[in-house]
């Protein structure tokens, strides 16, 4: 520990802090600009100046690390002087007339730092050089006349998201924040991650969805979480009269640490499908609008005359999307009070079946958390696409590449990290049985086992051959990743599981299966699993929500004579069925969801839906009271029922 | 001692201040009762007095030769000059035009705007002043208030001339001072 004082206060601080870091511990507020509490310190704007005793000239608190008996101030004449003549040159350098821009008036830290310092002119005008404006981008416009060059959206590209789009160009006033080489945002390597537009602190990078649509103070939040696949990124939803603004990642959140992808930022903003409003009936061959109690009772009457018979041919499915309470009663309902023959998941549990039954074979939970990626020493991407979804473990990997961290891409078809892989290997026609085994036979042979295999080091050619690759790349490969001292793979076809799991063992790596929707590992635990095999259904109710049906479910859901939807966007499915339900979306509804790394959270409605649209939930107890049964029990009991191939925490 | 006298003027703006001016209702009596309100764009008489005003407040910022006038004889006759609004403190909402040349500006707003036919031509008769860069009104004369907003509100505009009427420069800060 060091001591030091600041503004008279003596303060206690791990060796290593930055003098801004501990001030802020201490409850001393020092203004900056380019410091950001989640990226690397950089001492850009200056406005962090402070005067420490002994020093030549002021120094930059954010990059100033502590040490003993150091006495520091921070609110001389000097220093105040400093601050105001570091804003007036920010002020005169580009355009920053705040009537300009839509997020002056609370939104702009720069101008907020002006008003606390009590600027109430520039005292030096700027020379009025226009700098170019970027809007080729679908849901970012770059505005290089507000930019202060801090530095933060270029920090934030590379070291939270690992993909370097973001950089600047030219120096001094003619430094220009470009991407790429210089091509046009909307052109370039970005991955429209929104990293750069949440950290920016003035309108240089603005979303064109949320500018004049209300500053902050205007706005509500709600902190709830992404449902849009099993990461479970923590997020902040604003709102303003029931519309949605804007989605930020919510820094406080654990799992994502405030870094969100396309899906989670952007995505929610262009709703591109119809909303359904009210329930419908078929009538005559066509759909009608219906009140609710005409819905509810034409779909019980239908499930009725199905209720008791031994197979009574009914098929339910219910999307992952919807929280664990949900799901719970759905099977509840068609599983114990009527007797469906196929209750399951709308993912048919593609993507946990097989990880599931290996878990029970176990007897005990063999996967771990996505924390271990970031320390991870060397990851390998087992037949996992990571930038079309779960991108954010792509970003947790692809930060960690430049310090060192090793990567290994694993993977018949193309792959979106190939080209950030140390190495990448492309097996023929073959299973991914035979990858594996190739792999243990290169780990034995290099003499990089941990544990113990079946596979001999010689049998390498052949089994390489198997593969149509050679001995050399399984050699090159196996070193990545049993070389490494916390080696991780993330995979998420799970058909190999059980081989997969052997070559963990071998190598003493680290498993983490990614799952596919954001309740796939809670559908798994209540073995909504099944695979739908057509069978003469007579029935069939889709509990699908604000989730897609494929083209595949919509196609065999043809040939069954009474079909129940409920549904909160118009699609072929719905258009076919005999009763729709309006349904809420992901937004409109909360409950629980549990991660692909069995972390139980709480999403929580921010918007409230229209007066005729219900949450799936509703309509369940709803359509239990017509059919005279009653819903009960605890979901989070079911939870633990089964062996999870992950541990189940809150 | 006399009740010191205050003159305004407005140049390159949209007079929004001065109306914001007016918006302080019930409170101009007392305004009135507390300095000599001399001349002003909304009242009959238009140019400060020769002999001299205590305040003079200028409204907009500095476009052409005219205003380069206004404010030069406001300083001159006036002992605090005060720059209300943004316009007058920043160049304001008139200064974007200095990201073009003064010919460009000229040739949108008279030959190429949507309501100007054929016969569209610059005005060049030499009676007219001449267009400029837009500039804070800091770059044409010395300053000594700055109320910056757009506009700056009632509340403020009567603190800061209720400060100035008793003898005190007002120091506009917090909630007083936006820039918005």
């Amino acid at each position: 520990m060091v001591t030091l004082t600041i503004d008279g206060k003596t303060i206690e601080v791990p060796e290593g802090t930055t003098v801004l870091r501990a001030a802020q511990g201490a409850g001393i507020d020092i203004p900056t600009l380019c410091d950001h509490p989640h990226l690397t310190p950089y001492g850009g704007c200056r406005l962090c100046l402070v005067e420490v005793e002994g020093a030549r000239t002021l120094q930059p608190s954010c990059t100033m690390p502590v040490s003993n008996n150091m006495v520091v101030k921070t609110d001389t004449k000097k220093v105040l002087d400093a601050r105001k003549f570091v804003l007036t040159l920010i002020f005169s350098e580009r355009n920053h007339f705040c009537p300009y821009c839509q997020v002056s008036g609370g939104d702009c830290e720069l101008q907020n730092s002006a008003y606390r310092e009590g600027m109430t002119h520039w005292p030096l005008q700027p020379n009025w050089q226009p700098y170019p404006v970027d809007a080729s981008h679908p849901y970012i416009i770059l505005e290089n006349n507000r930019c202060i060059l801090c530095r933060r959206c270029v920090r934030a590209c590379g070291e939270l998201i690992g993909n370097y789009t973001l950089g600047f160009e030219e120096r001094g006033a003619r430094s220009i924040l470009v991407a790429d080489t210089g091509v046009p945002l909307g052109e370039s390597t970005c991955v429209s991650c929104g990293a750069c537009v949440q950290v920016c602190p003035t309108g240089a990078l603005i979303d064109r969805w949320s500018a004049y649509r209300g500053h902050d103070v205007a706005l509500e939040s709600t902190k709830t979480i992404c449902v849009g696949c099993s990461i479970g990124c923590g997020i902040k939803v604003f709102t303003r009269d029931n519309n949605l603004v804007r989605i930020d990642g919510d820094w406080d959140a654990s799992i994502n640490e405030g870094v969100l992808c396309e899906i989670g930022h952007f995505e929610p903003m262009t709703e591109k499908c119809d909303r359904i409003h009210t329930p419908m009936i078929r009538k005559n061959g066509s759909l009608k609008a219906a009140t609710w109690e005409e819905a509810l009772s034409a779909a019980s009457a239908g499930l009725q005359q199905l209720k008791g018979k031994s197979t009574t041919s009914i098929a339910a499915m219910i999307s992952t999307r919807q929280p664990v309470e949900t799901i719970h009663n759905f099977k509840q309902l068609f599983e114990k009070h009527l007797g469906a023959e196929l209750v399951t998941s709308t993912e048919e549990g593609c993507f946990t079946s097989f990880v599931a039954s290996e878990a029970e074979s176990a007897g005990k939970a063999f996967e771990s958390k996505l924390a271990d990626v970031r320390d991870s020493d060397s990851v390998m991407v087992f037949a996992a696409d990571l930038l079309k979804d779960h991108q954010v473990a792509g970003f947790f990997i692809k930060r960690n590449l430049p310090a060192g961290t090793k990567l290994l891409v694993i993977d018949k078809s193309d792959n979106a990290l190939d080209k950030a892989a140390n190495k990448a290997i492309k097996p023929g026609k073959c299973g991914y049985e035979d990858v594996l085994k190739a792999l243990s036979s290169a780990v034995v042979k290099l003499g990089l086992a941990k544990g113990k295999t079946a596979v001999k080091a010689d049998e390498l050619s052949s089994l390489a051959a198997k593969t149509d690759l050679t001995s050399d790349d399984y050699l090159d490969a196996a070193f990545i990743i049993a070389s490494a001292e916390r080696p991780v793979i993330l995979y998420e076809n799970a058909e190999s599981i059980a081989a997969l799991k052997e070559f963990a063992a071998l190598i003493n790596a680290k498993l983490i299966g990614l799952k596919g929707g954001a309740n796939s590992l809670a559908a798994s635990q209540l073995k909504l699993e099944k695979t739908y095999k057509s069978n003469g259904f007579k029935a069939a109710y889709v509990a699908l929500g604000d989730d897609e049906l494929s083209q595949k479910m919509t196609k065999e859901l043809e040939s069954i004579p009474f079909k129940i939807i409920q549904a909160s966007y118009a699609s072929s499915a719905t258009a076919a069925a005999d009763v729709v339900f309006p349904s809420t979306t992901w937004l409109e509804q909360g409950g629980h969801y549990i991660n692909l790394e069995g972390i139980v959270q709480e999403a929580f409605q921010a918007l409230k839906p229209a007066e005729e649209v219900k949450t799936i939930g509703e309509t369940l107890l709803a359509l239990s009271a017509k059919l005279g049964v009653t819903l009960d029990g605890d979901w989070t009991k079911e939870m633990h029922k089964r062996i999870s191939p992950v541990e189940i925490t809150r | 001692m006399a009740k010191p006298k205050v003159s305004t003027d407005w140049m390159a703006g949209c007079a929004g201040c001065h109306m914001s001016l007016l918006d302080m209702d019930e409170r101009i009596a007392k305004v009135a009762e507390l300095v000599d309100l001399r001349s002003t764009p909304i009242t009959d008489l238009k140019v400060p007095d020769e002999s001299g005003v205590d305040v003079g407040v200028l409204e907009g910022g500095v476009n052409n030769t005219s205003n380069e006038e206004v404010a030069h004889r406001m300083r001159s006759r006036c002992k605090i000059l005060v720059a209300l609004g943004d316009c007058a403190v920043f160049g304001g909402v008139p200064a974007m035009r200095n990201f073009f040349t003064i010919e460009e500006s000229l040739r949108r707003a008279y030959i190429e705007s949507e309501s100007t036919d054929e016969s569209g031509k610059i005005p060049s008769d030499p009676e007219l002043c001449k267009p400029t860069k837009v500039r804070a009104l800091q770059e044409v004369v010395p300053v000594d208030v700055f109320v910056p907003g757009c506009p700056p509100s009632a509340d403020t505009i009567f603190y800061v001339l209720s400060e100035l009427a008793q003898g005190r420069i007002p120091d506009v800060k917090d909630d007083k001072l936006s820039w918005y």
